[in-house]
């Protein structure tokens, strides 16, 4: 257990010394952004989703992981609603559910009884036939879970070429990590394959589990041909064999030799010493970075006052060229500055790019599926039809918005580069010793391969959890319908062939103009919807982009502005006074430089800790 | 029936007089055949569902070769002859060629001599077995799972009513899916060899003892799951009925060894509390202890064939004394394994009813012959006789209107459709069977049920009320009925 919470005691100082002295020398600006990093450092909340094709045993992987029956494993029925676990000091459920006939309002959360979960989490939905159940979340204390794990387990209904699967899809896009499980009875069929490989570019880490190997004799073999599989299509990705059979008969007896057996052991130590450890490491550094930046502007009022005060005769130089990088710091803040305008147009861009993109995609689809009615009687196709467009659909629905996480997460570094050339422009300006940059620029560990909090980063921090994946799929599984019930014969059943044939061929292209009316219908409520929710995406993105950078440029002005200050009454200062305030800036300086080297000795990995 | 079969024979031979061509006369000659030889039924369905040890399993011998990978290639002919031969059919016309064979461990390994397995139509096993004097039997490569063919495929779906093939019966193979999933009619494309139709088609719900993974009452849970299919509007247009089947184990008991009882049965001896432990996984099984029963490589051939439910569920029979002989132990695992059920429903649905579906796929030849090229004289003249055959005989007039009846063409109260299905002898077409009684039923109880069912129909069809197509459908019904009766009173008399 590498990262229990007490291990990040270092940082929680560091952060809480930054705190107090940001606060003592006038800053709550400052000591704000440090506080909002103390309260994360606490609650990690690390998603891991678990995802795979129907009966696959993904609820039995996950009650075997936490060692309690709550997700409910049937031989027919399925888990039908996301159910989500979290750490809790005491066992509770909670089931989210929206009235019947109100099935878009905000769920309400009705606390339900342990032994309740399966009956609201399955497919049946007999817990209670008033309500809509959208979900289920259960609190456990169990040590796994405590460093921050929540699993989360998706309902495999429908295959992974389906609309589920591209609701699975969007809740990678804001996962920190996922289970693809997948049984040992067959290699992994064509759908897993292309599954996995778009989930490996939504999500940082997907591990494959292979499940039931205690039943399979030839797993070894079926292993290795997934191996290979992935090979070819180039994706690294580990593939852990477990039996979740054996680890419950392991926890049955005690038998630690079954346990080991069951593979679960590798998978726990996965998940904590990898999956937890890198999102906590991930968290450490940005402490640090912000810490770093802090402690900057923090000196740099000093430094200012210093330079007056030791070198009279370069006082009025140095006035000019603070008074510079205040108007500079002003500029930056304000509208007219490059960033912003960056940032404005970019949005504007982008908004119509992504619209564009959709509608091109739209249109090429309702093209294929006019084809494809035009050649057959939708009685006989429309059962494969429907599920077809809305796979189709959701896909192409999944393409547009990668392609807006892509784009927005390279407007965000643009954005950040505009505001960089500025900010150290005007940190040169202040003549401050700037060894680790406003902004990133952040020195990690070499030995670790984490990414550092990036310009970029910040775009994509910002859209993960703006997608609406699940609520999208509910529009878009419900609304094809085409009712194809039986048809009236009007000439008798029996009469004769060719008139009968004759009357089908009839009733065959009345049935093809319902089914391309149908298809218009959905093709436009779907574009609808779309566009409104990557236009809703795009301006949430805006706004937190603009609110990011001008709380960092409001914090420079605050800087430059006290430096000024302090320089403008380090000019005034008498001969007396002088000696004195250099005493005390130097001791300012030096204990600002104690806080900057303990935050310098922050590493990715807790002191001591194993990796 | 005879007659029915004669009525088709003389109209092939009509047509072998109006259609000369090479290649029209093969196939002309192939429905002869056809007529003459017992009922062929495929074996479709995906890649991996299992279909060459079903077809093992049904002929009660190994003959198709299986493996974890994929195996058949080739579409292949089981059929029953009086000698062994193995005949390739190739794809350009060419004429038949005898191949070489070998048996490995009794499945038949041909020989293909450096041909492709693409340039192959099809291979012909000649096999003299008691388990293919009934019925032909025809193992399909499976198709892929390609999603994008399958897509394309969705609108390349066959009109289920009017298409000649190959096979005049099939048992598609699916696995254990969602509902909602999109590939849940994914195993029906299999077009190579029949077009879906309920009247000729059953599912069979394979590798049933992986459902539960292993558990003993796994095949309770798959016999709920194929109940639950089996009622599914989408598979109802497809297929009569879907049955589960554990394939492998059906397969092993068929052909059960001495050997293999005999290790069991040492297995079985050795204390429970002491083996049990090793039966909680394939891999503990092979690698038990030296002090327990067999060596590790018999215990892996040992799983192998009966994959770790069959040693499992072997394991409970033997120890509980329910069976204490190897024949004893294998009819239990047949039993057991669905494979009874399945070849009841075989006999019901495809064997009682070969001569129909036989002369069935023989009409559907010479009409799609003429339909190809309706200018040729005396084509209309054989379209007319199809039309008088198909409208003069009542067993087709059955099973059109089960077939419309499936495919939603009639509107009717559920409970009236079904009935009505059952009468047309959807579920059999013993009298019993078509009266929903009893097997014992007596004579005398079956004519007062097919007259109570008489008078209903007869309501149900003259009724005002009553939609023109349900009244036309109920009218066949009738006619079913009074057949019915008229067979059971001359009995008595």
């Amino acid at each position: 257990m590498s990262s229990q919470p007490e291990s990040h005691a270092d940082v929680r100082s560091a952060l809480q010394l930054g705190i107090q002295a940001a606060g003592a020398y006038g800053r709550p600006d400052l000591a704000e952004r440090l506080d909002i990093n103390l309260n994360k450092l606490g609650d990690p909340n690390v998603q891991v989703v678990v995802i795979g094709e129907f009966k696959q045993g993904k609820s039995s992987l996950i009650n075997a992981l936490v060692n309690a029956k709550i997700c409910p494993v049937d031989d027919d029925i399925a888990t039908a609603v996301p159910t989500v676990l979290s750490y809790g000091e005491e066992k509770a459920a909670v089931a989210l559910v929206t009235p019947l006939e109100k099935p878009d309002a905000e769920p309400d959360r009705r606390s339900i009884a342990f032994e309740q979960v399966p009956a609201y989490a399955t497919e049946l939905g007999m817990a209670d036939p008033n309500v809509a159940v959208k979900g289920v979340e259960i609190k456990l204390p169990r040590k796994l879970l405590q460093n921050g794990l929540v699993l989360v387990d998706t309902p495999g209904v429908g295959g992974l070429g389906s609309a589920h699967a591209t609701a699975a899809l969007g809740a990678l896009s804001v996962a920190d990590a996922a289970l693809f499980v997948s049984d040992a009875s067959q290699e992994f069929t064509r759908a897993e394959m292309d599954f996995l490989t778009q989930a490996m570019d939504l999500c940082p880490h997907v591990v494959c589990i292979m499940t039931k190997v205690d039943f399979y004799p030839a797993w070894r073999r079926v292993l290795e041909i997934n191996q290979g599989h992935l090979a070819r299509a180039g994706i690294k990705m580990p593939i852990m064999p477990v039996s979740s059979t054996l680890r419950a008969e392991a926890v049955r007896r005690n038998d630690r030799e079954l346990n080991k057996d069951s593979g679960f052991p590798d998978l726990v130590k996965f998940l904590t010493n990898q999956i937890v450890a890198e999102q906590a490491a991930r968290e450490r550094m940005r402490c640090r970075q912000d810490l770093l930046s802090v402690c900057d502007q923090l000196g740099s009022q000093f430094e200012a006052e210093l330079s007056a005060l030791t070198d009279p005769e370069q006082a009025a130089q140095l006035m000019e060229r603070l008074t510079a990088a205040k108007s500079r710091a002003e500029r930056l803040k304000g509208q007219a500055a490059k960033w912003s305008t960056t940032l404005n147009d970019g949005v504007g861009d982008l908004t119509s790019d992504v619209d564009f993109d959709f509608r091109q995609r739209m249109r090429l689809i309702t093209q294929e599926a006019d084809a494809a009615i035009a050649n057959s009687d939708p009685l006989d196709t429309w059962s494969e039809f429907e599920p077809w467009l809305v796979n189709r659909v959701s896909n192409e629905v999944v393409t547009n918005y990668r392609f807006l996480t892509e784009r927005a997460a390279h407007l965000g570094l643009e954005v950040g580069n505009h505001f960089e050339v500025d900010g150290d422009q005007l940190m040169d300006d202040l003549d401050i010793h700037n060894p680790t940059g406003v902004l990133a620029k952040v020195s990690v560990d070499p030995t670790m391969e984490i990414e550092g909090p990036s310009k970029g980063a910040q775009g994509m921090t910002v859209l993960r959890g703006s997608y609406s994946g699940i609520l999208m799929f509910g529009m878009l599984g419900s609304m094809v319908g085409l009712s194809l019930g039986a048809i009236p014969i009007g000439i008798g059943l029996m009469m004769g062939r060719k008139s009968l044939k004759d009357e089908k061929a009839r009733q065959a292209n009345q049935r093809r103009a319902q089914a391309k009316n149908s298809l218009r219908r959905y093709c436009d409520e779907v574009s609808f919807q779309v566009s409104k929710d990557s236009r809703d995406t795009l301006r949430r993105v805006q706004r937190q982009l603009r609110d990011h950078y001008s709380t960092r440029a409001e914090e420079m002005h605050v800087s430059t502005t006290t430096a000024l200050q302090a320089a403008a009454q380090a000019v005034k200062v008498g001969e007396g006074e002088r000696a004195r305030r250099v005493k005390d800036i130097r001791a300012e300086l030096s204990r600002i430089q104690g806080m900057r080297a303990k935050t310098e000795a922050i590493a990715a990995t807790p002191a001591g800790a194993t990796a | 029936m005879n007659e029915l079969v004669e009525q088709a024979r003389n109209l092939v031979v009509d047509a072998q007089s109006v259609f000369t061509s090479a290649d029209d006369a093969d196939v002309l000659r192939g429905s002869l055949e056809r007529l003459d030889g017992p009922l062929r039924v495929a074996i479709a369905g995906k890649v991996k569902a299992g279909k060459s040890t079903l077809l093992n399993a049904l002929v009660g011998e190994r003959l198709a070769p299986t493996d974890t990978g994929e195996c058949t290639k080739v579409v292949t002919w089981y059929k029953d002859g009086h000698t062994y031969q193995v005949m390739v059919h190739p794809r350009d016309g060419s004429p038949a060629v005898q191949a070489r064979f070998h048996r490995d461990e009794g499945a038949i390994e041909i020989d293909l001599d450096g041909r492709d397995a693409m340039s192959i139509d099809r291979l012909e096993v000649t096999w003299p077995s008691s388990g293919l004097r009934q019925l032909t039997l025809v193992d399909t490569p499976g198709i892929d799972s390609l999603t994008e063919s399958v897509s394309t495929r969705a609108f390349e779906f066959l009109d289920p009513e009017d298409n000649d093939t190959p096979a005049d019966a099939v048992l598609y193979l699916m696995k254990h899916i969602h509902s909602s999933d999109l590939r849940l009619l994914e195993a029906f494309h299999d077009d190579s060899v029949a077009s879906p139709n309920p009247v000729n088609a059953v599912a069979v719900l394979s590798r049933a003892d992986e459902i539960g993974a292993g558990r003993l009452d796994s095949m309770a849970s798959a016999r709920r799951i194929a109940k639950r299919y089996g009622q599914d509007g989408r598979l109802r247009r497809l297929i009569q009925v879907v049955v589960p089947v554990a394939g492998l184990l059906a397969e092993t008991a068929e052909t059960l060894t001495q050997w293999e009882y005999n290790s069991l049965k040492q297995l079985a001896d050795f204390p429970a509390a002491e083996l049990d432990p090793y039966l909680l996984s394939a891999d503990r099984f092979v690698e038990a202890k030296p002090e327990t029963p067999l060596t590790s490589l018999e215990r892996e051939q040992l799983l192998a064939r009966f994959g770790l439910f069959g040693v499992r569920l072997s394991m409970a029979l033997l120890r509980r004394k329910v069976a204490e002989s190897s024949a004893e132990l294998s009819d239990e695992l047949v039993g057991r394994s669905g494979l009874v059920e399945l070849q009841t429903i075989l006999t019901t649905l495809f064997v009682d009813r070969s001569d129909v579906l036989k002369a069935r796929s023989a009409l559907l030849a010479v009409e799609r012959m003429c339909n190809v090229d309706p200018t040729q004289e005396g084509s209309q003249r054989l379209l007319l006789a199809i039309e008088q055959i198909m409208a003069g005989a009542h067993p087709f007039n059955e099973l059109s209107t089960m077939a419309a009846i499936r495919s939603g063409w009639v509107s009717g109260k559920p409970a009236d459709l079904g009935d009505l299905e059952r009468v047309l002898g959807a579920g059999g077409t013993a009298p019993w069977q078509r009266l929903g009684l009893d097997e014992s039923a007596e004579r005398d109880a079956i004519s007062t049920m097919a007259i109570t069912e008489l008078g209903r129909f007869q309501r149900l069809a003259e009724s005002p009320f009553t939609v023109h197509d349900l009244g036309m459908a109920a009218r066949v019904g009738i006619r079913s009925l009074e057949a019915l009766i008229a067979a059971n009173t001359s009995v008595a008399t």
